[in-house]
């Protein structure tokens, strides 16, 4: 009771001394005039003046109690002079934390509070021109890197175009070896063709003179027929696997171990053409057609040929499909992430080591030694203010409750470009500080330091 | 940071291997059926009949505070001692052991508060057939029955409760394995010995003696026959790949008991089950059997984390309990004649006037120790838990800030992730007053440790939180790491401190750090050195906000039979299978007593366990383990911690949000919305699913939990007094209706509704997209108001209340008042000095009663009388606050803020008189449409004599 009359003894004080209402800023002044009646500002109610910060929440919208702790929806301005003014809400006055730097808040607690506004505005004001060092060196290099970036982009763009043309320049190629080929291949067919039409009837159509079979049977050409040849042509009729013996070939030929083609139509042309013992040997003659192994070689030829372009064609292709990719990516309005591109930085937090390829992947390694993805390029998430704030980074590595493992990487303005911090809230999600001048923002430039200082 | 994968691989394998082979259910494999534990299909085996005990009641010796008698078994002659007790308060204790043990059985130590005070039995008639003992005045009496051997407690001529009554005492006496030497030497020794003593002792009438020695003779081998039977698993059981080796062999106990006319019991937790038990005889019988179950199941009578053996019996006329006082694994049958009846089965025969009383039959099963039941007999159901109390004790006091809410998740990462959580509650002005770290913050889960670098400053962490008035709890499990590097294990071992394995070494298990040993804390003299390690300069960076977390402790033992401790380790002269209930206990006692004696007994200590027994509630709090994010386990969080409240241990919750998964929206909602009116009132999180704070759900979400624990924390003085009186009392705090209604039938099976104390009745939303719950409010003659609108509704009827997202129906009753502190800050610290708001509910008489408790809120000294209690009470227009407690002194700052009537009639004038005679008028705002009055600005101190007229 004693203690709850020294608090009504207090606000009295405060009251007559002063006439300052508690917790309230100067714009909300006009509503908290002395009069005889206080009108809640919802209009809700007219509650009698003094009871007015009396330490009982009159108002539903608690605008009576802006001093005090009474109404559970109310708030309380600290002036917080030096410093930054806000509002607490109103359960934070006298509760025995110092929440205001100007102590105003528990100025009924036991709660020893010094009033640090001045200190904390003098780091406040240092850490912003520290800010806004860092913003106007970081926008320099930006711009500096997005001049590079058009630079780049254009390289890239420049690089896609050469590339394309190539690729043109491959497929006329290509169509030129496809062509090739196809004739080859055609020319192959043919000769194939008519050598197998003439399979059956070999020997008689194209081969039915003495002089004809002779030469198919003189193998090296020397004018005779030697043991060698007849048993490398020559073979059973009923057993043509079988390859004749010395003494059956020597035999063919008359008993000499070579014939001319006199002596050969005189004696084995008759044996061949009329006997049903032996017959020239089929097998060989087809592979071995010179006609045919040279349409035969053209057509390999070609063949490589127009693997070797095409490869060239779809190596090209790949890379234009990969470069389009890759610039299809949204680099910023002025294409300022895109030197982040084939870029890497690292980062050791503890055991790990944790790399970040900026549009490209994010993985984790071990002291130990395993690698393990957190995720790959995903995309700029879609945060309301500022759309190139935040990247995803998806499908890395599967957790073990199923899912996979996913890292967003938050971009802040610096003036170097670092891996500032990793962490993992949740199991497998992970949460990167990517710093870099690129992130720098003009607008952050004209806010600074609250104008009520 | 690291994938759990890769920082635990070694452990993890195993735990999988042995848990995850399910999807998200139990793994039922990993844990026995009453089949498979040996000795409970031993026993489950004999079917009722006639018991082969009878009663030597020549053997009778009553003194002032016991009767004694002998029991034998007529089928193997082994003479038990059946010990009858009279305790104050009415309770009957009955003692059965064996005559002459092989060996000592166990009898549990250091669980009851004192040795009980005995009461005087005396003797009232007796024949051959029995003797009849009076228990006191209240024309009880117990009938002991020679013939077969039983016990009838009977009030008048009605039978309260017969013990034996269906023959299943059974008592496997401790004996000789056959098949060793040393059988055989000691069985040669006992006939020399027989030998001698015949001959030495007096020759009177030579023929009766050969007579009975013929007799004795053929009674000798009929018991011969008898021990000659070795069944499976008498002197060793395997189970999976794990070999128990009995040396002791076989020492079951079982006793059934038989309660007339009741049809609804309760108790024996934790099971996650109904609240009413079940009958058991289509299935395995309820277990007692301290289990680490990974994600465990709902509905069924599978052993969990604790072990209480009460049981509550109840029907309209009587409350009776039983106190099975054993630690080892226990198996609970329960029958009943009227279990497979219909309801309008039932009504037929009450129509018909059909000739059975409804009955419940009890069997209960254990593998060790002895016989020894508390019989609790109510008649109350407050008397039951007054007369348990004053064998356990009662809930500790906790401090005040652990009535808050708690902050908890596996894990909080670091310290700036802990700074981070604390400064998101501030900013989304939702408060809280303890943030938890799990088994990562340790340095390689080497407990009483800190991560060096993610915990690099644990005080200034703590400082931090200091500053906030906030608090920290850490874990500290009892499993500690095989590592010469550590400390604690050095000292253990050194100390000889550890459970030995068989053989004799220390026994080493598998658990979070890898191999670990398992401190022998039934010993007193290793609690007292745990207890010395959470002095301030033996725990490096532990200050007075950090308090403890035991989990883990059935104990927990990933490569051991079903997840525990082999039951054949070695606690000096006991078998693990004899403590096993009781080592979780004896970790809180333990733990608990290091928080008090740290601060030099002044600080009450605040101790998290998942393992417990009876007793356990003077140590701290119990929550229901790892549950999963399932609308069902938010449901049974209600019978769960209901039934544990009924054994004592009020201070019980339920993981808020479910462990394991991830809860949807609605369903996290929901559960803040029930927890915030549950006893333990913790958030918590397995490490594998997302974050979950308050925020993270949009700020609809946020601001559906930031309501819902704000209504926590209004009601903080109601609830810090619910804790004061069950401190007093023995009382649940979350109680099942029938408590306050015990002859009302409709209350007897509800468990999705709760009343916390006697004055608000909860039915949470516990139902997937409800638009609606219905709500029984009981009490004929009594009116029930809602909370939030301040609508009336009469008792004894079912209330449909339609719902929103927002809705947490909760009803005050009416002749009740409520104090509240509706100045919701960061912390219940915070709020200290803040004054009341008192919500005065009257009943259809125009009058109401409460109570208002105020101490300092963290230390003992309100056992030295340091307090304020007064008795608020509203009769004939006047509201009164009366001290009380005269002998008591304390002075707070609080005033009375304001006065809210509900029910009333609009006065002309409102009169505040104090203490020293002052009057005054009030200001009053009158509410026509709902009858709230509500009384402006009274002012006075909240310590003070005061009156308030209404006219």
């Amino acid at each position: 009771m004693r203690f709850h009359v020294i608090i009504a003894a207090v606000f009295w004080c405060g009251f007559v001394d002063s006439r300052k209402i508690r917790g309230i800023s100067s714009s909300y002044k006009r509503f908290y005039r002395e009069r005889k009646s206080f009108l809640c500002i919802d209009g809700s109610k007219i509650i009698p003046f003094e009871q007015v910060n009396d330490d009982y929440c009159d108002c539903e919208d608690g605008s009576d109690e802006p001093g005090t702790s009474a109404c559970p929806r109310g708030r309380f301005y600290c002036t917080n002079l030096g410093f930054r003014p806000h509002y607490i809400p109103s359960s934070r006055v006298n509760d025995g934390i110092c929440d205001c730097c100007d102590a105003s808040d528990e100025y009924n607690s036991h709660a020893r509070c010094q009033n640090t506004c001045w200190n904390l505005g003098q780091r406040e004001r240092a850490y912003v021109e520290g800010q806004m060092r860092t913003l106007d060196e970081g926008l320099q290099l930006k711009q500096q890197l997005i001049e590079e970036g058009v630079l780049l982009w254009r390289e890239k763009q420049a690089q896609l175009r050469e590339l394309q043309q190539v690729a043109e320049d491959l497929q006329i190629k290509l169509e030129e070896h496809r062509r090739k080929k196809h004739e080859a291949d055609r020319l192959k067919e043919q000769t194939l063709k008519a050598l197998e039409a003439g399979d059956s009837g070999l020997f008689r159509r194209h081969n039915s003179t003495v002089s004809g079979t002779f030469k198919l049977l003189d193998s090296n050409k020397d004018g005779s027929i030697t043991v060698d040849e007849v048993q490398a042509k020559v073979a059973l009729v009923h057993d043509e696997e079988r390859v004749l013996s010395e003494d059956e070939a020597v035999a063919l030929l008359g008993g000499g171990d070579q014939m001319d083609v006199t002596m050969f139509q005189h004696t084995l042309w008759d044996v061949l053409t009329k006997g049903d013992s032996v017959k020239i040997r089929d097998a060989p003659g087809v592979g071995e057609d010179p006609h045919l192994k040279a349409a035969d070689r053209a057509a390999e030829w070609e063949a490589t040929n127009l693997k070797q372009v095409e490869e060239a064609y779809e190596a090209v292709n790949m890379e234009i499909s990969d470069l389009q990719k890759k610039l299809a990516i949204d680099y910023g309005p002025d294409w300022e992430f895109l030197f982040l591109n084939s870029q890497c930085y690292k980062l050791k937090v503890y055991e790990y080591t944790y790399t970040l390829c900026p549009f490209n992947q994010v993985t984790q390694k071990s002291t130990a030694g395993t690698e393990v993805s957190l995720g790959r390029w995903g995309m700029w998430a879609d945060a309301p203010k500022n759309q190139y704030s935040q990247m995803v980074y998806e499908n890395g590595e599967p957790c073990w409750q199923g899912g996979s493992r996913s890292t967003t990487v938050t971009l802040t303005c610096g003036t170097e470009t670092a891996l500032r911090s990793v962490k993992e809230p949740s199991k497998c999600q992970y949460i990167m500080d990517f710093q870099t001048p690129v992130a720098c923002q003009l607008v952050l430039k004209q806010r600074g330091i609250h104008s009520e200082l | 940071m690291a994938t759990f994968t890769e920082r635990m691989a070694p452990v993890l394998v195993l735990w999988l291997a042995m848990s995850l082979s399910g999807t998200w259910a139990v793994d039922k494999g990993n844990f026995k059926t009453c089949d498979q534990s040996a000795f409970c299909k031993r026993q489950r085996a004999f079917k009722p009949g006639e018991s082969p005990y009878r009663a030597l009641l020549e053997t009778m010796e009553l003194t002032n505070t016991r009767l004694t008698l002998q029991l034998i078994n007529d089928n193997n002659k082994v003479h038990l001692l059946l010990e009858l007790y009279r305790l104050q308060g009415n309770i009957t204790r009955v003692k059965i052991n064996e005559l002459k043990p092989l060996r000592p059985r166990y009898e549990v130590p250091d669980v009851l508060i004192r040795e009980p005070l005995t009461e005087p039995l005396s003797l009232l008639s007796q024949d051959e057939n029995g003797v009849v003992l009076s228990l006191g005045s209240e024309s009880q009496r117990v009938i002991v029955s020679a013939r077969p051997f039983r016990l009838d407690i009977m009030e008048g001529r009605e039978v309260l409760m017969s013990l034996n009554s269906r023959g299943l005492l059974a008592f496997e006496h401790l004996r000789m394995r056959k098949d060793t030497f040393s059988y055989k030497v000691s069985s040669t020794v006992a006939s020399v010995w027989d030998n001698i003593k015949r001959v030495f002792s007096s020759q009177v009438d030579p023929e009766g003696e050969k007579k009975e020695e013929a007799d004795q003779a053929t009674q000798a081998e009929k018991a011969k026959e008898e021990e000659d039977k070795v069944e499976d698993g008498m002197w060793e059981e395997t189970f999976k790949s794990h070999s128990d080796g009995k040396p002791n062999g076989p020492s079951a106990i079982s006793l059934d008991f038989s309660l007339p006319g009741v049809e609804h019991v309760y108790g024996i937790p934790e099971h996650a089950d109904t609240l009413r038990l079940k009958t058991t005889e289509n299935g395995d019988p309820y277990r007692l059997y301290n289990l680490d179950v990974f994600q465990y199941e709902l509905y069924n009578p599978m052993a969990l984390y604790g072990a209480v053996p009460v049981m509550l019996a109840h029907n309209a006329q009587r409350t009776t309990g039983i106190f099975w006082f054993n630690a080892a694994e226990t198996w609970v049958d329960i029958s009943s004649n009227t279990a497979g009846k219909t309801v309008f089965g039932k009504m037929l025969d009450y129509v018909q006037g059909s000739s059975e009383t409804p009955q419940t039959d009890v069997r209960w099963i254990s593998e060790s120790g002895i016989i020894d039941v508390f019989i609790m007999l109510g008649p109350t159901p407050k008397d039951v838990f007054s007369q348990y109390a004053s064998l356990t004790g009662t809930q500790s006091f906790p401090p005040k800030a652990a009535v808050g809410y708690h902050q908890c998740r596996w894990n909080y990462n670091d310290q700036e992730d802990v700074a981070s959580v604390d400064a998101g509650f501030d900013e989304h002005d939702i408060p809280y007053d303890y943030i938890w770290l799990d088994i990562e913050h340790t340095d390689g889960k080497r407990y009483f440790t800190w991560d060096p670098h993610k915990f690099a400053t644990p005080k200034e962490m703590l400082q931090g939180l200091v500053e906030k008035k906030r608090k920290m709890v850490a874990i500290v499990d009892p499993h500690i790491k095989v590592d010469s590097n550590y400390k604690i294990h050095n000292e253990i071992r050194n100390k000889g401190f550890y459970i030995k394995n068989k053989d004799g070494g220390d026994y080493e298990g598998w658990c979070w750090p890898g191999s670990a040993g398992y401190p022998d804390f039934t010993r007193a003299d290793m609690r007292d050195w745990w207890a010395s390690m959470f002095a301030y300069d033996q725990y490096e960076g532990s200050m007075e906000n950090l308090y403890t977390w035991n989990d883990m402790n059935e104990p927990s033992v990933f490569n051991g039979p079903e997840v525990t401790m082999h039951k054949d380790a070695v606690h000096g002269a006991w078998e693990h299978r004899d403590v096993h209930n009781l080592y979780g206990f004896y970790v809180q006692m333990a733990t608990a007593e290091g928080l008090i004696q740290r601060s030099g007994g002044v600080e009450r200590p605040f101790v998290l366990t998942r393992a417990f027994f009876a007793g356990s509630q003077r140590y701290g709090a119990v929550w229901t383990g790892d549950n999963a994010a399932e609308w069902d386990h938010l449901k049974i969080s209600i019978p769960m911690c209901l039934s544990l409240g009924l054994v004592g241990i009020s201070f019980c919750g339920a993981d808020v949000g479910g462990f394991f998964k991830s809860p949807s929206t609605e369903l996290l909602v929901r559960w803040y919305q029930t927890g915030a009116y549950q006893p333990f009132f913790r958030a918590h999180a397995h490490l594998d699913t997302p974050r979950r704070e308050p925020w993270l759900f949009g700020p609809d979400n946020t601001a559906l939990i930031r309501e819902a624990v704000r209504q926590r924390y209004t009601l903080l003085p109601y609830w810090y007094q619910q804790f004061y009186h069950a401190h007093r009392t023995g009382e649940p705090i979350m109680r099942p209706l029938w408590v306050e209604y015990p002859q009302d039938p409709a209350t007897f099976a509800l468990d999705d509704e709760f009343l916390i104390g006697r004055d608000l009745l909860v039915h949470p939303v516990t139902e997937e997209g409800a638009r609606g719950v219905t709500a029984y409010l009981p009490g004929k003659d009594e009116v029930w108001f809602d909370v939030h609108t301040f609508q009336k509704h009469n008792g004894a009827q079912n209330l449909y209340i339609p719902v929103t997202m927002s809705s947490i129906p909760v009803f005050q009753r009416g002749g009740s008042i409520i104090p509240r502190k509706i100045r919701v800050r960061r912390s219940s610290s915070c709020m200290m000095h803040d004054p009341y708001t008192l919500y005065v509910a009257l009943n259809p008489q125009r009058t109401a009663e409460g109570e208002l408790y105020i101490d300092d809120g963290h230390t003992f000294n309100y056992e030295k009388k340091e307090f304020i209690h007064r008795k608020l009470s509203f009769a004939k227009n006047m509201l009164s606050s009366a001290n009380l407690a005269p002998d008591a002194q304390f002075s707070t700052h609080s005033w009375i803020e304001r006065i809210v009537i509900l029910g009333a009639s609009k006065p002309s004038k409102v009169t505040l008189k104090t203490a020293e005679g002052q009057e005054s008028q009030l200001e009053f705002d009158f509410d026509a449409s709902m009858s709230v009055l509500t009384l402006r600005k009274p002012g006075v101190n909240a310590g003070l004599d005061w009156n308030v007229t209404l006219q």
